[in-house]
């Protein structure tokens, strides 16, 4: 994304709506002559099109860039707008939970883990994904074959991803695992140890199966891990047919 | 992605707030799902639903209704918020009689929602719960401005964009229904709840 410095007339609409404040406004500089503008920091910028988007420029001087490999992968991991070839979604995620009483990616015994790097609002280099995917990996951790991520690993044996790309900012990135229950806590130890050497936050879902008899074993363990466990999260009702059956 | 989740706030402010959509399953259910899809947008838009969207086409701040609508595909996801358990319950209801076979997923406190589905006959299948931030959280923004930017969980709502709304409520040149529904408008899936955001916003000011 850039702003073209010829058009823009320095009202600064624009700037607000920046997720990660990448829009830099230069105010008037009487003594250069210089009148004040907007300028997008192209480091910063992770082509989430949120500017564009917002409509609120009176110049149209915001204008989309032709995004080559591997910059366009910002575009990827940030537009939501944007369908990953590999899971024909739309968003930087999979399905995960939510169509799993029809695929059963997710079934009694397992628990399901996201780590949403950059989230909440923060972003991040795909460098500090690497640092979970390499640890997932050398645990013995499988990791979701359809995530965008994963489909950017260049060595299966180390979790590490191909160079060229681990220098591009996005707005989020999910690693994405599934473990039997009883590796959780294992899990959770090394999710904690990764956030200490991070230069990011993340966000952390936590994903289970509910039992025939109402139980939700993952909370069992969230409470003994003594992780936080939110009041509100998201119930797939098991309307979709057909059912899978275990 | 987990668009719904981690939204921010305490279990008051977050009682009227409930996020129902649907989308089916690419390898199952996917084909010619379209128009289970668009039974689900009928359904649901007769439930007082403060926004409603779909990724693909926008929200119902930024694209008419019939945009929305008429875009459907079978790979959309389509989404309503509603600010009622109770709303919740009758929604519920109503689509376990549709019987429209597309997925359905509730976002919103976890207890509301299994009394919900109980309501309607239902028993949750799969959760998913927030297991909170992590690493550097001393450069998140202040708490309040978190509650309004997790409501677009793609983070499209900037958290200066939060502050300036604030000011300009302040400053007496937006009102908190125009201010929210600004915030609603980047928000591409329309799961951002403009009603909450006004709630939020007004103790911010």
């Amino acid at each position: 994304m850039l702003i073209d410095s010829q058009t823009c007339k320095g009202c600064g609409n624009c700037v607000p709506y920046c997720p990660m404040e990448a829009i830099i406004f230069h105010e008037k500089d009487s003594a250069k002559g210089v009148m004040p503008y907007a300028e997008i920091d192209s480091n910063e910028c992770v082509e989430c099109f949120a500017c564009l988007r917002a409509d609120v420029c009176p110049t149209d001087s915001i204008r989309e860039e032709e995004l080559k490999w591997p910059r366009v992968l910002r575009r990827a991991f940030s537009d939501p707008l944007y369908v990953h070839k590999g899971t024909d979604i739309p968003g930087r995620g999979t399905e995960e939970m939510k169509t799993n009483d029809v695929t059963g990616r997710f079934r009694e015994g397992f628990i399901g883990v996201g780590v949403e790097l950059g989230r909440p609002g923060i972003g991040t280099r795909l460098s500090e994904a690497e640092k979970l995917t390499k640890r997932f990996v050398a645990m013995g951790i499988e990791l979701e074959p359809q995530n965008p991520l994963t489909q950017l690993i260049a060595n299966k044996k180390t979790g590490e991803l191909r160079q060229e790309v681990i220098q591009e900012k996005v707005l989020s990135a999910i690693v994405e695992a599934k473990v039997p229950i009883e590796r959780a806590q294992e899990l959770f130890r090394a999710i904690k140890l990764v956030a200490k050497e991070l230069n990011t936050v993340f966000s952390l879902d936590l994903i289970c199966k509910v039992q025939k008899d109402g139980r939700i074993p993952l909370i069992e363990e969230i409470n003994k891990a003594g992780l936080y466990i939110s009041a509100n999260g998201k119930v797939n009702v098991g309307l979709g047919r057909p059912r899978y059956k275990e | 992605m987990t668009h719904t989740l981690h939204r921010q706030g305490t279990v008051e402010n977050l009682k009227d707030d409930y996020v129902v959509f649907t989308m089916s399953a690419k390898k199952v259910n996917a084909k010619g799902s379209a128009v289970k899809i668009k039974r689900f947008f009928e359904i649901l838009e007769k439930h007082n639903a403060v926004n409603y969207g779909d990724m693909k086409t926008g929200n119902s701040f930024n694209s008419s209704r019939d945009e929305i609508y008429k875009n459907i595909k079978d790979t959309s996801i389509v989404h309503f918020v509603v600010t009622e358990k109770r709303e919740v319950a009758a929604i519920l209801n109503e689509l376990a009689e549709a019987h429209l076979g597309t997925s359905v997923v509730v976002s919103g406190l976890i207890d509301d929602t299994e009394w919900a589905c109980k309501k309607a006959g239902l028993k949750m299948h799969t959760v998913e719960f927030s297991g909170g931030i992590y690493g550097r959280l001393d450069t998140l923004p202040e708490k309040e401005v978190l509650e309004l930017t997790t409501m677009c969980g793609h983070g499209m709502v900037a958290a200066n964009l939060v502050r300036d709304m604030v000011r300009k409520i302040k400053k007496g040149k937006k009102s908190l229904e125009d201010a929210a529904q600004e915030l609603a408008r980047p928000c591409q899936c329309g799961v951002f709840n403009p009603k909450r955001a006004e709630k939020l916003l007004r103790k911010m000011v």
